[in-house]
């Protein structure tokens, strides 16, 4: 089984689109979306909920017994989440990591660790495949731990059926959810454009994948957006043994398409739907050889 | 650019605003810089460490960096300590040890200091890891600018964000351009918002992530509002949800090819329409009202 994640550095370059793209075109495969607290793989996909579980995240901290106010606890705390109040102390559940150093310190055993639901984890299916994907509750914490989880569910789903290929989207950034994405894949397709800030959240998302030893390849989205920067991006690949994989026009139906749940593919008319054919069929080779 | 003093005093504002969006690209950095140019006296602050962007179009003279550190545990395996209770300890699995033999997983580890504290006495001992870096400097026209930057393989966006909120200061307006999504990274940038200002595209997926980001905010009691960006583009579903719950909508960007071409080229969209400032002033003195109510 060979496994591609789909991630940007920089929101809103278009990995979703893409995504959603090659898994209408591949075959023998799973679809996963990794981007758990703003998930849209399925809004394109349109499947079929067959199996919901609940995500038990991680712990974090809280006060359940007599708390002596000794102070032992906010002192050993690393992560500042606990402060001092009258007669107890208060825990910044944003700020805990779940570590249990407090848990351990305290002298009269008045905290514990606790864990909750944190999300729902689902199993469905679509026209095209089985769609692995999540929701985080609003405001949670663990995305990183449930992007975990979902691709676990899809590697096991794609070994029961003998799939071959795994379609991983990402979350944008380079933080945990992101890094839980890419742990042990075989390939990683960074999505940008040609704006200031799409280069240097690139070049930050490849140092990310190059950090973890991965196989990289670039897609420039609205290359003729700023030609100059293109060039820069290009370089950047060549200078870094990237392989620039596919460069897609600016096309302003794109978002059309979205909204009546069309793929760009489909228009045979669409530039950006060709080049997105063109980038699918290099992929096969790398995905699909044994 | 020159100083609206009658401006200045008349907001006066010692509000913190966050910026934030759902999903990525929608234009919280181009909302955000352009608010703080055209008020043009405040402290802006970029939260979104992981791919932080505003400093490109703000342009600040950066006059402090400071990098920021946690600790990390090394075993000193030849005085032939028992290591397993560090193993067993730690919450996130980036100690595994038999005895004296131990293996560290540095990009599981949060530093939390667990395995000095449960750990054989003297064999555990610590260093400083860099994660990351804070900057503080000052753009035109009086903007006092904070930002981020996580290093590329840690998971320590929060701890960015934490060494940046020292720096908050409730004296002027403060702005926060706030990472994408809706989880935790979001929540601890918009946590200390007196109001919200929540930036969306009028696509299904602009739709979808605006809705979970709203019970985020709904849940934290922090009031909102919304502006579309790329008007014109996918469908009016998204003015119709606002429209249909009393949502009020702030602004409406048109799509314009020559304003995502000024864009990438570093540019604001107050430099290529001037007249957006009057429309951003307006929206921080409709804010100030709405908070103040």
């Amino acid at each position: 089984m060979k496994q591609l994640t789909i991630i940007s550095g920089k929101g809103g370059t278009g990995k979703t689109t893409v995504a959603s793209n090659f898994i209408k075109l591949a075959r023998d495969h799973v679809a996963v979306d990794c981007d758990v607290d703003a998930a849209n793989l399925h809004i394109l996909l349109d499947p079929d909920i067959k199996k919901k579980e609940e995500f038990i995240g991680g712990a974090v901290a809280g006060v359940t017994g007599e708390c002596i106010n000794c102070g032992k606890c906010e002192e050993a705390c690393r992560f500042g989440a606990i402060s001092d109040s009258e007669t107890d102390i208060k825990i910044d559940t944003l700020k805990c990591e779940g570590c249990g150093v407090c848990e351990y310190i305290c002298p009269v055993d008045a905290i514990e660790l606790k864990t909750e639901g944190q999300g729902y984890c689902y199993i469905s299916e679509s026209k095209f495949c089985t769609l692995v994907h999540a929701r985080l509750n609003p405001g949670a914490e663990n995305s990183g731990m449930l992007v975990a989880k979902v691709r676990n569910d899809a590697e096991d789903i794609a070994n029961k059926y003998n799939k071959k290929v795994l379609i991983i989207d990402g979350a944008p950034g380079i933080g945990c959810p992101v890094i839980a994405s890419l742990n042990g894949v075989d390939y990683t397709l960074i999505v940008t454009e040609p704006t200031i800030s799409g280069i240097s959240d690139f070049v930050k998302a490849f140092e990310l994948t190059k950090f973890f030893d991965i196989k990289t390849f670039v897609c420039i989205n609205k290359y003729d957006l700023n030609l100059d920067n293109t060039d820069k991006i290009s370089n950047f690949c060549d200078k870094n043994k990237i392989e620039l994989i596919g460069k897609v026009p600016y096309d302003d139906k794109v978002p059309a398409y979205l909204s009546n749940k069309k793929f760009v593919i489909d228009d045979s008319e669409s530039k950006a739907g060709k080049e997105i054919i063109a980038m699918w069929e290099a992929f096969s080779g790398y995905l699909y050889s044994s | 650019m020159e100083l609206d003093l009658e401006w200045e005093q008349e907001v006066g504002s010692k509000l913190i605003v966050s910026i934030a969006s759902g999903k990525g690209g929608t234009g919280k950095t181009t909302i955000a810089v352009n608010l703080a140019l055209s008020v043009g006296y405040c402290q802006f602050m970029d939260y979104d460490v992981e791919a932080p962007n505003a400093s490109f179009f703000l342009k600040p003279d950066i006059k402090h960096v400071k990098k920021v550190t946690i600790k990390h545990p090394y075993f000193l395996k030849e005085t032939g300590a028992d290591f397993s209770k560090c193993a067993e300890f730690c919450h996130y699995n980036s100690v595994v040890a038999v005895g004296s033999e131990v293996v560290f997983f540095p990009e599981l580890c949060h530093g939390c200091g667990g395995c000095l504290l449960v750990g054989p006495e003297r064999a555990v001992r610590e260093k400083d890891i860099t994660i990351g870096e804070i900057k503080k400097g000052s753009a035109k026209p009086m903007i006092d600018f904070f930002m981020g930057n996580l290093k590329p393989g840690y998971m320590r966006t929060i701890s960015i964000q934490s060494e940046l909120d020292k720096s908050l200061e409730r004296s002027e307006l403060v702005l926060i351009d706030c990472p994408p999504g809706n989880s935790c990274p979001m929540v601890f940038a918009v946590k200390d918002s007196d109001y919200c200002i929540l930036v969306t595209e009028p696509t299904p997926y602009g739709l979808n992530d605006l809705l979970i980001s709203i019970e985020v905010l709904k849940n934290m009691n922090i009031p909102y509002g919304v502006i579309i960006n790329r008007d014109g583009i996918g469908n009016d579903e998204v003015e119709k949800h606002c429209i249909r719950n009393n949502i009020k909508i702030l602004l409406k960007i048109p799509n314009d090819r020559g304003i995502a071409e000024s864009y990438s080229r570093g540019e604001t969209l107050i430099e290529y329409d001037e007249s957006w400032k009057t429309k951003f002033k307006g929206m921080i003195s409709e804010i100030e009202g709405v908070v103040k109510r």
